[in-house]
């Protein structure tokens, strides 16, 4: 492999790798706070991006789009904690039925809505060129897809470290019954913590729309990527997250390169190893 | 007996006896409609059985049914006679367990059920790939089902029966001592180990036990069909068997039968009515899920617990 | 947990005992559902298709294609009424096969035309031909109507490979000696290819790179760069179409392919989903297909027409081929008198001939599958400003076999990673 294939293989990697950041922390943050495997998260990805596309379409402005998706995705999840799973609350299996339930409900609307042609973002052209790296050209939206993972994942850590919320969120995970007898008003926090997982999912469907393309289904691929990602990574960890997305952006894209024959199971490889060594991810507690 | 035992016996009755009658007076699609129904219970009850015992909650259990549907497939597809061709069924689903249970003894809660995750999407991959033996996406067609089961409502009896066997001995297991042992471990798997049991082992064998109630149910679907192809080890398979299983009542005995039926029910017979089935499926786990937490059979089991022991103090 | 009725020994002997019935049961046979048989001058026909699933947009076309025909001729054809139920196969094989046991013996249709997806094609084909109904299928499955020929199935369509086999000679006419494929892996990729290939190779060429790529794959930039270090003098793209299509067109042009090598697609690749999604960037793109929904004949200008007029959108290949469907069932309606039994009816549509259709002037061969003519298209503009593909070039009366002849080309083994027709 040429340098040049490596550079630009590392970067599809991180790129993809970056979406898998966006969509992966909201849905580490509902399992570490609140123990909720979230399988409607793929279906709040969907929806976001389906709205930011038709937005961005009707609008001409990609902001636009980001905050249409993002919000419409934020008052699903609000909907669903408020009304549906809060009734449920610390019932593992009923909560993970209740998601698979939610997750059908919105991803047939989302077809109903928008029928079953892939559609994607029209970029803004100031996204859509290419810049020259070096000896290769790569696509700038990807470069931007790098960039807005790197930002939100440095606001992440410094609401997590620096603020209230974060401290909050901290102590939930850290130790649930502490936190409530200490007199933190869990279930706010916990509603909020939902809420923005969704929005970060839908957040990852707009963006993921100018990269991919979104269609019927579309919910369950990227939810079983963030799945892994967040397996490997560590439930509930925000780091491991990111560590998590960037090993597993690259896996892919070095696999679909080099053995695209196994490329379908290549992304269990790195979550088969790290589960061998470390079973509660590389940087999971243990007890989650 | 008391009531509660007569009621018992009178809705087991009523149940049996709605089976055998079905194809007399059902059409034969809607009793196709019940033997894809048995079917779907039994590789549920095979997830069941580490789920509501050991806690266990495998999502790649369609992996293990195709094993043993492709087994049979290719074995009736070159010819192999019907004890070959269960011999072969039996290799593979054995063999595809083993592999589960090795890569999973030593595991539990999300992990265990990462893993099988994985390897239910491994074998899925490798259907589509091994394309010169599965037929890759394309499938096997010309499976021919058993002459003696050939018909539909022969094949039907040959499902209900199949399934009320294994009904049985699923039963039998929970009762057992092998089944306290899974309940042990699923309450502390540490304390189990104190007591001088081998966590892995015990986990190690109810995997191939399990294994072996899901290869037969993808014998019965490879059977039902007489076609093959990966979508049936796909992932939504193993994530519909694990639906069925929760809403039915984990643990329950029946609950996989209930559950089966009103996911069976969604997908294939309402889907030709409502065009917008997966928002009414979806809509039926949320209300099952909220009214019902315990899933329909343990909802039932509550109610009739009530109605029944209401005159008395104490249960009976 | 278990409740305590459920202990004792006695519900397992009250289940053994019934189990022995069940058993003895299995001796009497209910009776069976009488099927087919006409209702006094209508004849019901089955139509499955994915309506929900991942393939949502082919199962809605194909519904729409076939119900405009209907509604073009009054519901009926040689002499009797016509009327379909609609199922939606979810793009699954097992439900495809429910479906198709629900026409059958709830719904008693005398004929089932569906689904679109390889496998449940091959699914309810066998089933349905298994009781001895007629079924017109449009999938691409070469196997279909070679290998796995049924006296009770017709293909009203084109093999993944029938339509790349001038593709492939023309590549080499043009004076391209190299050539790099780009195929999905899986079993319509390898025949699309395959058709190419053989072709291609026939003629004198030779096959750089075979790039195959997993289904579903979001990021073509690695095939895209793989192919480019070929350095071939024409990439042939044997594309399913839908997301695959885009997001490889996408990359091809974001590496700057577009103006530097030439780049020619199958039937399926620049299809209306994709130039609704591409835009401007398509024009001039070729391809080889069957369906141009740009061609200058009244058969294809008034189907359009009418159709983008009901759903305000040009009709997308498998609009048209459900369409073709429908037409060659009515064809074959007039020639039985509005009967449909079994192979008769089979072989009363094989001898359908068309002069001009929405494919073109087309026959059968013994085989059952359509010889018609292949297009060069090229994706240009209409007057309204909407991208369109119109013809170039016409290769007619293609056959299954490509140049061969059925007996050389039945030789060799259907298309695959292992026989890739080089």
């Amino acid at each position: 492999m040429s340098v040049d294939e490596l550079l630009l293989q590392a970067l599809n990697g991180l790129s993809f790798g970056a979406l898998l950041f966006v969509l992966a922390s909201g849905f580490t943050l509902v399992f570490g706070l609140m123990h909720i495997v979230n399988l409607a998260h793929g279906a709040f990805y969907l929806v976001g991006g389906y709205v930011g596309i038709i937005t961005v379409t009707a609008t001409g402005s990609f902001p636009a789009g980001i905050v249409a998706g993002v919000a419409t995705a934020a008052v699903i999840g609000l909907a669903s904690e408020r009304l549906l799973l809060r009734r449920v609350r610390g019932k593992e299996l009923p909560e993970v039925l209740l998601t698979v339930g939610i997750a059908l409900v919105v991803g047939d609307a989302c077809l109903a809505a928008f029928g079953g042609n892939p559609r994607s973002t029209p970029v803004p052209p100031v996204l859509s060129e290419s810049v020259r790296l070096g000896s290769i050209t790569y696509p700038t939206y990807r470069l931007f897809v790098l960039s807005l993972a790197v930002a939100l994942g440095v606001l992440l850590y410094v609401i997590q470290h620096r603020t209230r919320l974060g401290a909050l969120i901290r102590a939930g995970v850290d130790d649930r019954e502490i936190a409530e007898s200490l007199g933190i008003d869990v279930p706010r926090v916990f509603t909020a913590t939902f809420v923005f997982g969704a929005a970060l999912a839908g957040l990852a469907g707009v963006v993921a729309a100018g990269l991919l393309t979104l269609r019927p289904g579309a919910d369950t691929d990227i939810l079983l990527f963030a799945l892994v990602v967040v397996v490997v990574g560590g439930l509930g960890s925000l780091q491991g997250a990111a560590v998590g997305s960037v090993l597993i952006g690259l896996v892919d894209a070095f696999s679909k390169a080099l053995v695209p024959e196994l490329s379908y199971f290549a992304v269990f490889a790195p979550m088969a190893i790290v589960l061998m060594f470390r079973p509660s991810g590389l940087f999971g507690r243990s007890g989650t | 007996m008391s009531t509660a035992r007569w009621a018992g016996a009178t809705a087991l009755g009523a149940g049996i006896a709605g089976v055998v009658a079905a194809p007399y007076v059902l059409p034969s699609y809607v009793v196709s409609l019940l033997t894809l129904v048995f079917i779907a219970a039994l590789l549920a009850g095979s997830v069941n059985l580490l789920a509501g015992l050991a806690g266990l909650v495998s999502i790649g259990h369609a992996g293990i049914a195709a094993a043993g549907a492709y087994g049979v497939a290719w074995a009736t597809v070159h010819g192999l006679g019907l004890p070959a061709a269960l011999g072969v069924a039996a290799a593979l689903t054995l063999a595809v367990s083993v592999v589960y249970a090795l890569t999973t003894m030593r595991t539990t809660g999300i992990v265990f059920l990462m893993i099988t995750l994985a390897l239910g999407i491994t074998v899925f991959g490798l259907a589509l790939k091994l394309s010169s033996i599965t037929g890759g996406q394309n499938g096997l067609t010309g499976i021919r089902r058993p002459a003696v089961v050939g018909e539909w409502w022969q094949f039907y009896f040959f499902t209900a029966a199949v399934y009320g066997v294994c009904l049985l001995a699923l039963a039998a297991l929970s009762r057992s001592p092998f089944g306290l042992l899974l309940r042990g471990i699923r309450e502390s798997e540490s304390r189990m180990t104190s007591l001088g049991y081998s966590v892995t082992a015990v986990k190690f064998v109810a995997i191939l036990v399990s294994g072996v109630f899901a290869g037969c149910a993808g014998v019965l679907l490879a059977w039902n069909s007489e076609f093959m192809s990966p979508s049936a080890a796909s992932f939504s398979r193993s994530a519909l068997a694990v639906v069925m299983v929760i809403v039915g009542g984990t643990g329950t005995l029946l609950g996989p039968l209930a559950g089966a039926g009103i996911v069976v029910a969604a997908e294939y017979w309402l889907s030709s009515y409502v065009e917008r089935w997966p928002t009414v499926l979806g809509v039926v786990l949320i209300a099952v899920v909220l009214y019902a937490p315990r899933g329909i059979v343990g909802g039932l089991e509550d109610l009739a617990g009530q109605r029944l022991h209401r005159p008395r103090k104490e249960g009976s | 947990m278990i409740p305590r009725r459920w202990k004792g020994r006695r519900p397992a002997r009250i289940l053994l005992v019934v189990l022995a019935l069940t058993v003895a049961a299995s001796a009497c046979a209910p009776d069976e559902d009488t099927g087919g048989g006409e209702a006094g001058g209508t004849v019901k026909l089955g139509f499955i298709s994915p309506v929900t699933g991942f393939v949502a947009a082919l199962g809605t076309d194909m519904r729409r294609g076939w119900e405009m025909y209907w509604q073009q001729n009054g519901g009926k054809a040689g002499g009797v009424a016509v009327q379909t139920v609609f199922e939606d196969d979810t793009g699954d094989p097992e439900v495809a096969l429910t479906k198709a046991r629900r026409l059958v013996e709830q719904e008693q249709v005398q004929l089932v035309a569906g689904p679109i997806l390889a496998n449940t094609a091959y699914a309810v084909a066998g089933y349905v031909a298994g009781k001895g109904l007629p079924t017109v299928q449009m999938t691409g499955a070469d196997d279909l109507t070679q290998r796995k020929f049924n006296p009770l199935v017709l293909r009203v369509g084109y093999t993944s490979s029938q339509s790349n086999f001038p593709a492939g000679q023309w590549a080499y006419d043009q004076g391209h000696r190299t050539a790099v494929t780009i195929c999905p892996d899986y079993a319509f990729g390898w025949e699309s290819c395959g058709g190419f290939v053989s072709a291609f190779v026939k003629a004198g060429g030779k096959i750089e790179k075979q790039v195959w790529h997993p289904l579903g794959t979001q990021d073509f930039s690695t095939y895209v760069a793989q192919a480019r270090q070929a350095n071939p003098d024409v990439v042939f793209i044997g594309s399913a179409g839908g997301p695959d299509a885009i997001l490889f067109y996408k990359s091809w042009t974001g590496f700057g392919l577009k103006d530097r090598i030439p780049l020619v697609g199958n039937c399926c690749f620049a299809d209306q989903v994709f130039l609704r999604e591409v835009g401007e960037e398509a024009l001039g793109l070729q391809s080889f297909t069957y369906w141009s929904e740009g061609r200058d004949s009244p058969a294809v200008q008034n189907f359009v027409k009418a159709y983008e007029q009901q759903h305000k959108e040009i009709p997308s290949l498998y609009a048209a081929g459900a369409y073709m469907m429908a037409q060659v069932v009515a064809e074959a309606l007039k020639k039985t008198g509005g009967r449909i039994e079994g192979a008769d009816f089979i072989n009363a549509a094989r001898q359908v001939s068309l002069s001009d259709s929405l494919y073109g002037a087309l026959t059968f061969d013994d085989t059952n599958n359509v010889v018609g003519p292949v297009y060069r298209t090229r994706v240009a503009r209409r007057d309204d400003g909407t991208l369109w593909s119109v013809v170039e070039q016409t290769f007619p009366e293609v056959s299954q076999f490509g140049t061969e002849g059925k007996e050389a080309f039945l030789e060799h083994p259907v298309f695959s990673r292992d026989y890739t027709g080089q």
